[in-house]
C-alpha cells in the first residue's frame, strides 16, 4: 500500500525546487550571528497522531540575532476533515476562522519561500517539521531541506554548561516546556496555543540561549549542531 | 528574500501595544505607530554586556526597553566611574547620539538580562522631523509639553469621576469678565441722590469722583446703611463725607484666582480694575463666582463670619475639600499652596480674635509668627503647628509676670485651638506654648544674635525655621523688625551661613528609577522616597541660604529663588529649572497627601514609585537632576568640598 502512495506523489513543486537548490551545498561552519533564522511554530487538530492535520503555522524572522518581528508569517489553514471540539477550546480557533481559511495547499508553498534559506528554530521542532514535512511531501513532493535547531536540545546544552561552570545541583525535574524555561529565564511571555505567539516565544528563548552559548565557546553553526544534539544527561 | 511581498505577515501587535503604553510614542497617529512597529527589531542583552560604547559605539538605533534595564555611566581615564541614569521597561536610550550625529556619549550597560526593541536611527528621525512634540520628549527636560502632560495626569489622577469640563478660573483674566465701564458719582452729589441713582442703576456700589474728575473713593450700600441712616444723618450730606476713601486695585491682565484671592486676604468684595494706570472696570466676588463656579472658595469667606472658636473646628475640616476641587480644576501648585495659605492665615486671625474677645486685650501689643512651611507660604495638608509668640518689651510699669501670665494662656489656648481644628502639635515643640519660643522683643534679638554669631551644627539646624519666620497675626512690625534684623545680619556672616550651607549638602537626592524602585548614585535600591526630605528640602534650604546670603529679604521659596535670579546670583536657565522642578514635586506632594486624607490616614510624604506613571517618574528625575545643580552652587558660592556631599 504504501508503494502505491509514492507512485501517487506529486512532481515536485516549484517552491520546493527552489528549497532543495538553496541547501545542496551548505556551509556549516558560517558564524551564527551571520545566519538566517526563522523561529516556527506549528498548531494541530488534535492529539490523535494519524489523524492530526495543521490548522495554523506562525513564523517569525530573526536576523544578525535580532528578531525581525515586521517579517512574520501567520496563516489558519482549513482542515479537510472538521476539527473535533476539544481542540478547538485548546487553541483558542474558532470553526468560522477555519471555514474561511485558505487549504494548506496555498499555504504550505509561500511557508516554503518565507522561509527561504533559513535556517529554522523551533521548541521540539521535529514534532512540526514531522507534519510540515509530511505535508509537504504529499502536497508539493518532497520534503524541506532547511536545517533544524530545536531550543528544547539547545536549552539542554545551557543547563549542561551551567552545570559544569557553577557545579550547580543537577536539577533533574526541571520542565523543559517552552512556558516554564521562558518562565525560568524571565523571558517576556506571550500568549500559549497561538501559533505566531508561540513562534516568538521560541524565538526570545532561542536569542537568550545563543547569546549564552555563544558565550561559553560556540562560534559556528556547527558548534550550535553539536551542543544541540545531546539530550539531558 | 521571501520578506518584501510576504502577503501572510500580521501586523505585531506585541511591539504595538508596547509603543501605545509609553511615551513619547502614545503620542503618535496610529499609522505612525504601525509603521514604526513593522521596522522594529528585537534585540537581546545578556546581564553584565555592554550595549553602546562610550566614544566607540556609531548608534545606529533608538533602543527602547522592553524588560530588563540598563545603567548609564561615564567611565574617565583613570577608570572613575560616573554613574548617569538607569533606564528600566519603556525607558529608552540612544537618542541623543542620533540627534547630534555623534557616538555613544555614555557607556550602556545590561544590568539585568534585558530585550529592547530598536528602532532605525532614520526612521526615529523621519517621525521627529513629522512630530516636533515627539522629538522634544527626548531633548528638553521640562518641556512645555511633557510638564503640561504630567499636570494633566496628576490632575486625572486626583479625580477620574469629572470628565473635561473647562473651567478658567486660572486662565480666565479679570479683563475677560468685565464688561461695563464702573459707574460713578460726583462727590458733591447729596447721599439721597446717589441712593436714587444706585437704585436705578440697580447696583449696590458706585465709584466717586471729584472735580477734576480723578477717583477719590467709594461709595457702598453699606456707607448708607450704616453711616447715613444709623447715624441719623442728613440725607442732603454730600457724598465725598460718607464715601471710603480708599479703594483696591487689580491690574486687568490679573488671573480671576488672583483678584477673589485678593478680595479674600482684603476682605473687600470689590476691586476697581485698572490698565496702564486709568480705571476699565470693577469686578466683584459676585462676577467670578457666577461666572465661574467657584463657590468652592467660600469656606475660606465663611471663616470670618464664625462667632465661636469651637465653629472654627468645622470650617477647618473643608479644605481638603477645597483643594480637591483646586486640584482637579488643574490649579498649579503655587495657587494651592497660596489658597491653603489663605485658608489657614484667614482661620489663625479669626481665632486668634475670638480669643482675645474670651480672656480680654493683650498688656503689650504682641506678633504671632508662623515659622518652617507656614512662614514660607508653603503649606501642603496640615503639617504640625510650627509658631511662636514675640511681644513688646513691657515698660512703663507694666509687671512683667502679668504679661507672662497672660501670654501663656493666650498661647496654650491658642494651640490648643489650632489642635482641635487639625494642625497637630508640633513634636520638637516650636510651638507658642512652649516658653522659649514666647518671649519680648529683645529676648528674640538676642536669640538671632547668638545663632548668628555662634552657629553650632545641630541648633543651626534646628533653628533653620525660625530663619522663615512670617508675622501673621497682631502687631506685625515686631515681626518685620526681627525678619529685617535677620536680613541685615546674616548677610555678611560667612561663618553661619557657611554651616548652613554644609547642611544643605547633606541630603543628596536619587538617581533615577529601575522598575519599581528608586536607585541612589552608588546603585543601591529602594521602595519609595521621602520627598519632603530628598526632594523639597533641598530647593528650600538652597533658597534659604542663598536668600539670606545675598540679603534677600522673601520668606517664600519661589520668591527668594526669583529674587536671586534678579539680582544675578542665580541663571534665568537654573531658575526657570528650578521653579518647575519644585512645583512639579509640590504637586505630586498635594495628589499623594489629598489621596491619603481621602483615604483616611494621616497625610505624609512618602511616595513609592509602584504608583508613579512613566511620566512622573520620568519629571521626577529630572527634578533630581536640578537638585544636584543647586547643590553644585551651593558648593561654589561657599566653597565647600565635593566630599560634603557624600
Amino acid at each position: 500500500m504504501k508503494r502505491l502512495w509514492k507512485w501517487l506523489r506529486p512532481d515536485k513543486h516549484p517552491a520546493i525546487e527552489r528549497n532543495r537548490r538553496r541547501f545542496a551545498e551548505f556551509d556549516r561552519d558560517r558564524p551564527i550571528e551571520n545566519c538566517e533564522f526563522v523561529s516556527l511554530d506549528t498548531e494541530l487538530t488534535g492529539f490523535n497522531h494519524r489523524k492530526e492535520e495543521i490548522v495554523s503555522i506562525g513564523a517569525v524572522r530573526i536576523r544578525d540575532l535580532q528578531i525581525v518581528i515586521g517579517d512574520n508569517f501567520f496563516s489558519y489553514v482549513r482542515p479537510t476533515k472538521s476539527i473535533p471540539k476539544d481542540s478547538t477550546l485548546v487553541h483558542r480557533i474558532t470553526t468560522s476562522q477555519i471555514k474561511t481559511a485558505p487549504p494548506l495547499q496555498e499555504v504550505l508553498p509561500e511557508f516554503v519561500d518565507f522561509c527561504g534559506d533559513a535556517l529554522l528554530v523551533g521548541h521540539y521542532i521535529a514534532l512540526d517539521m514531522a507534519f510540515v514535512n509530511k505535508a509537504c511531501r504529499n502536497i508539493l513532493g518532497a520534503r524541506m531541506e532547511n536545517p533544524c535547531f530545536d531550543s528544547m536540545r539547545l536549552a539542554y546544552a545551557y543547563q549542561e554548561v551551567q552545570r559544569r561552570s557553577y557545579y550547580d545541583a543537577i536539577e533533574t525535574r526541571m520542565s523543559y516546556n517552552l512556558t516554564e524555561l521562558s518562565k525560568r529565564y524571565r523571558l517576556p511571555l506571550f500568549a500559549k496555543h497561538d501559533a505566531l505567539e508561540d513562534a516568538l516565544q521560541a524565538a526570545y528563548l532561542f536569542l537568550f540561549l545563543v547569546k549564552r552559548l555563544q558565550a561559553a565557546g560556540c562560534v559556528t553553526l556547527r558548534d550550535l549542531d553539536t551542543v544541540g544534539s545531546g539530550s539531558p544527561f | 528574500m521571501a520578506s518584501g511581498n510576504n502577503s501572510r505577515a500580521v501586523a505585531p501587535t506585541l511591539v504595538l501595544d508596547f509603543f501605545r503604553r509609553i511615551l513619547p510614542f502614545s503620542e503618535l497617529s496610529a499609522a505612525t505607530l504601525a509603521d514604526l512597529a513593522k521596522q522594529c527589531v528585537i534585540a537581546h542583552y545578556p546581564k553584565g554586556s555592554i550595549i553602546l560604547r562610550q566614544d566607540l559605539t556609531e548608534v545606529t538605533h533608538l533602543h527602547i526597553i522592553q524588560k530588563g534595564g540598563v545603567k548609564e555611566y561615564i567611565a574617565s581615564d583613570d577608570t572613575m566611574v560616573s554613574l548617569k541614569d538607569f533606564s528600566g521597561e519603556g525607558g529608552s536610550f540612544g537618542a541623543l547620539p542620533i540627534f547630534s550625529g555623534k557616538r555613544a556619549d555614555f557607556n550602556v550597560e545590561a544590568v539585568e538580562d534585558t530585550f529592547c526593541f530598536l528602532i532605525k536611527k532614520e526612521a526615529f528621525l523621519e517621525v521627529v522631523r513629522n512630530n516636533p512634540r515627539f522629538g522634544k520628549y527626548y531633548l528638553e527636560a521640562f518641556s512645555e509639553d511633557t510638564v503640561g502632560a504630567v499636570y494633566s495626569e496628576l490632575r486625572e489622577a486626583t479625580v477620574r469621576s469629572r470628565g473635561e469640563d473647562a473651567f478658567y478660573l486660572f486662565n480666565l483674566r479679570v479683563r475677560d469678565v468685565i464688561n461695563t465701564l464702573p459707574e460713578t458719582v460726583s462727590g458733591r452729589e447729596t447721599v439721597q441722590q446717589v441712593g436714587l441713582r444706585m437704585a436705578h442703576l440697580r447696583v449696590d456700589w458706585l465709584l466717586v469722583k471729584d472735580e477734576t474728575g480723578s477717583v477719590v473713593g467709594t461709595v457702598a450700600d453699606r456707607d448708607l446703611r450704616t453711616k447715613v441712616v444709623a447715624e441719623g444723618l442728613d440725607y442732603d450730606t454730600p457724598v465725598v463725607e460718607i464715601m471710603t476713601p480708599s479703594f483696591r486695585t487689580i491690574p486687568a491682565q490679573a488671573t480671576c484666582f488672583d483678584a477673589l484671592l485678593r478680595m479674600m486676604r482684603e476682605q473687600v468684595d470689590h476691586l476697581v480694575v485698572e490698565h496702564r494706570k486709568a480705571i476699565v472696570g470693577v469686578i466683584s466676588a459676585h462676577d467670578i463666582i457666577v461666572y465661574q463656579g467657584a463657590a468652592f472658595l467660600y469656606p475660606i469667606r465663611d471663616i470670618e463670619s464664625q462667632r465661636r472658636i469651637s465653629g472654627l473646628y468645622a470650617v477647618s475640616q473643608r479644605l481638603p475639600m477645597v483643594v480637591r476641587t483646586l486640584l482637579t480644576e488643574g490649579a498649579r501648585a503655587n495657587n494651592v499652596t497660596k489658597v491653603i495659605t489663605l485658608f489657614n492665615d484667614n482661620l489663625l486671625s479669626r481665632l486668634l480674635r475670638l480669643l482675645t474677645d474670651e480672656i480680654g486685650p493683650a498688656p503689650v501689643s504682641f506678633c504671632w509668627l508662623n515659622l518652617g512651611s507656614e512662614g514660607r507660604k508653603e503649606q501642603t495638608f496640615k503639617t504640625d503647628q510650627d509658631n511662636a509668640l514675640v511681644y513688646e518689651d513691657p515698660q512703663n510699669g507694666i509687671d512683667p509676670y502679668d504679661v507672662e501670665e497672660y501670654f501663656r494662656t493666650f498661647a496654650d489656648k491658642a494651640v490648643e485651638h489650632l489642635q482641635a481644628c487639625g494642625y497637630p502639635r508640633c513634636k520638637q515643640k516650636f510651638m507658642a506654648s512652649n516658653p522659649r519660643w514666647r518671649q519680648s522683643y529683645s529676648v528674640w534679638k538676642g536669640y538671632f544674635e547668638e545663632w548668628l554669631l555662634h552657629p553650632i551644627p545641630p541648633e543651626v539646624g534646628l533653628a533653620r525655621i525660625f530663619f522663615d519666620l512670617r508675622p501673621c497675626h497682631g502687631n506685625a512690625a515686631l515681626g518685620e523688625s526681627l525678619r529685617e534684623y535677620i536680613t541685615v545680619h546674616a548677610r555678611g556672616n560667612d561663618r553661619f551661613l557657611r554651616y548652613l550651607a554644609g547642611d544643605c549638602l547633606l541630603a543628596s537626592p536619587p538617581l533615577s528609577f529601575m522598575g519599581d524602585f528608586i536607585v541612589e548614585k552608588d546603585g543601591k535600591k529602594s521602595e519609595g522616597l521621602d520627598l519632603k526630605v530628598r526632594g523639597l528640602s533641598p530647593f528650600v534650604n538652597f533658597a534659604r541660604v542663598m536668600a539670606l546670603r545675598y540679603g534677600i529679604s522673601e520668606t517664600e521659596t519661589l520668591a527668594r529663588l526669583k529674587g536671586l535670579t534678579e539680582d544675578g546670583h542665580l541663571s534665568q536657565a537654573l531658575y526657570a529649572d528650578a521653579r518647575e522642578a519644585y512645583e512639579f514635586q509640590v504637586q505630586l506632594t498635594l495628589v499623594h497627601q489629598l489621596k491619603m486624607l481621602e483615604a483616611g490616614l494621616d497625610p505624609d510624604c512618602f511616595i513609592r514609585p509602584v504608583v508613579l506613571s512613566d511620566l512622573e517618574r520620568k519629571t521626577l528625575k529630572e527634578t533630581f537632576a536640578v537638585i544636584d545643580r543647586l547643590l553644585e552652587q551651593v558648593q561654589e558660592t561657599f566653597g565647600l568640598s565635593s566630599n560634603a556631599l557624600s
